[in-house]
């Protein structure tokens, strides 16, 4: 549900805060420049909530609120009053009316999140551009840590990723941070002390700015009841120490939403390729698993019918990495997009040790394996595996 | 009745400069800082703004009155430099974009400004037993002016320094009818 929030204010400098404030949250922002345009618009959008300005020419604020609580249709709507007069008469007389809350300028734009997301439940707008984003797309990742060693193993183990890691051991900076700049993701250290993780995640998740980030907690991994309370704490996910990078990535991913796939597919022009890394584990294996067709198929929508299966980075072989290429390949057939594969010696060598991969044939390198499919008669329908030519001399044939 | 003799120049000060202090911070997260009457006289790069000299550079003036128990109006002054800066911090915009949408957007922000720190002045002269409302703020600006009280009006004037500009607040006061 997306709410609508009324900000009336004389102000063009006030409203233009307001609307600056909540721009980063599912919420809609209607202006009025005094009480009459203010009752005008509630009456024609009926929002979630008024915020409104005291002192304002033609009708001021007290005038607007008590119209507005005397008609029934608006009555119910709940009202924030903004007042530069913060005296005690002043603050006694609007109460009376029936105002909700009340802020007295000066005030920051926190303020005035905290006060309405008391009234309405603000989400941010993060489930758009999230989706959007890519695991090749720069994210910033909060790590609060008193131990810089373990940030320094984050930073280098995920220093192939465009992503900046910021490693913190003070949880006062990492409040300070958060509020200038929500992080895309925290990770959190049970370690800290005087239980300074879970007051700090408790702070985040009371902050409308943190409170959908993904926390992940850092904990050690034969330290079962911290894992157990960090899980009822409701943090994202739990990472323990020492710490499996693949796998850190591969739920920092997640938890960020981002699209795993350019890591593992690409298109250019003429080909469609598919690349397994030098790790690949189950998580990998089930990533490209559920992109597979997807992807494929976007790739014969963009006019494609070469497919190139690059498995140069993989070290060995096992069932479901081999499960996976069938697959690939059998999804290309349906498709009838020609493919060819592309390895190192090592997989090339194991393959020949299976029944069922004796037969598959692989070129050395990318050039090659463009070149055979780009001279293969784009008329002839596809009918099974692609061979290399036999002219083609870095081919390794079965 | 309470009147403006009751307020003694020391407490007015401290009211207006806890009041620049708060707004300042809290809207722009900039400190400030009272400057010392002595160092004013041969301050060359901000020779005194008000009183009897004229104005030579551009300046953005906004004003705020209060009506009651004690009645008065609070001007303050900003270099039009420090008016567009302090206008890009409260609207997250840049000097450039504030530049392009115009003196109207320099006005509402400066008016603005000088109502939340009459705001904070007016909430700390009622915790003092003079209670007042607050008008609609108004703004002045140009080069080679002055603005003279009447002389039955009583006169403060404080420099402050931000961000290496110079803030003056101007407080004309008179007891209430």
């Amino acid at each position: 549900m997306r709410y609508r929030i009324l900000t009336v204010d004389d102000s063009k400098t006030v409203r233009c805060i307001v609307r600056k404030a909540f721009k980063s949250f599912d919420c809609d922002i209607f202006e009025a420049s005094n009480g009459v345009e203010g009752l005008a618009i509630a009456s024609k959008e009926t929002p979630d909530v008024v915020l409104l300005d005291v002192t304002m020419p033609v009708m001021d604020g007290v005038e607007m609120l008590t119209k507005l609580k005397a008609d029934p249709q608006l009555k119910a709507i709940p009202v924030v009053m903004l007042t530069a007069e913060g005296g005690r008469d002043n603050v006694l007389k609007i109460a009376k009316i029936g105002v909700r809350d009340y802020i007295v300028k000066p005030f920051k734009e926190d303020l005035l999140i905290e006060k309405l997301g008391r009234i309405i439940d603000l989400k941010p707008l993060a489930d758009g551009p999230a989706k959007n984003k890519s695991i090749l797309d720069p994210c910033d990742i909060l790590v609060v840590e008193d131990k810089p060693v373990i940030i320094q193993q984050i930073q280098d183990g995920l220093s192939h990723l465009q992503w900046k890691i910021l490693g913190l051991n003070q949880l006062g900076e990492a409040i300070d941070l958060c509020q200038r700049q929500v992080p895309d993701l925290i990770m959190i250290s049970l370690s800290l002390p005087d239980d300074g993780a879970f007051k700090l995640f408790r702070l985040l998740r009371t902050n409308l700015k943190t409170k959908y980030t993904p926390i992940f907690a850092l904990v050690v991994k034969t330290d079962a009841v911290a894992q157990q309370q960090a899980q009822q704490m409701g943090f994202s996910a739990t990472v323990t120490k020492p710490i499996e990078i693949a796998d850190l990535e591969a739920k920092m991913a997640k938890a960020m939403n981002l699209d795993t796939s350019p890591r593992y597919f690409s298109i250019d022009k003429e080909f469609f390729t598919m690349r397994l890394p030098e790790n690949c584990s189950p998580t990998v294996i089930n990533e490209v698993n559920n992109h597979l067709k997807t992807k494929l198929a976007e790739a014969v929508n963009a006019g494609l019918s070469r497919a190139i299966i690059d498995v140069q980075e993989v070290k060995s072989l096992n069932m479901t990495i081999i499960k996976l290429l069938f697959q690939t390949m059998q999804t290309c057939r349906e498709l009838a997009m020609q493919f060819s594969l592309v390895g190192n010696a090592q997989i090339i060598s194991e393959c020949k040790g299976f029944e069922d991969t004796r037969s598959w044939t692989f070129f050395e390198s990318m050039t090659e394996a463009r070149a055979y499919l780009s001279a293969k008669n784009p008329g002839n329908r596809f009918d099974g595996d692609v061979r290399p030519m036999a002219a083609a001399p870095a081919a390794v044939s079965a | 009745m309470p009147t403006s003799a009751c307020i003694t120049e020391a407490s007015i000060r401290d009211h207006v400069t806890r009041a620049i202090k708060e707004v300042f911070s809290t809207m722009l997260s900039q400190h400030v800082q009272l400057v010392d009457p002595a160092k004013l006289a041969g301050d060359k790069q901000w020779p005194p703004v008000t009183g009897k000299q004229v104005q030579h550079e551009p300046y953005v003036v906004g004003t705020v009155g209060f009506i009651g128990e004690i009645n008065g109006l609070m001007y303050l002054y900003l270099p039009e430099k420090f008016a567009r800066f302090v206008t890009s911090h409260m609207l997250g915009m840049s000097e450039s974009e504030v530049v392009a949408e115009g003196d109207e957007v320099v006005n509402d922000a400066i008016g603005e400004l000088t109502n939340m720190t009459v705001g904070v002045f007016k909430t700390a002269l009622f915790d003092s037993g003079l209670s007042c409302r607050l008008t609609i703020p108004s703004i002045l600006r140009g080069t080679n002016f002055s603005i003279e009280p009447i002389s039955s009006a009583d006169r403060f004037i404080f420099n402050f320094d931000c961000a290496g500009h110079r803030l003056v607040a101007d407080i004309l006061m008179k007891s209430g009818e």
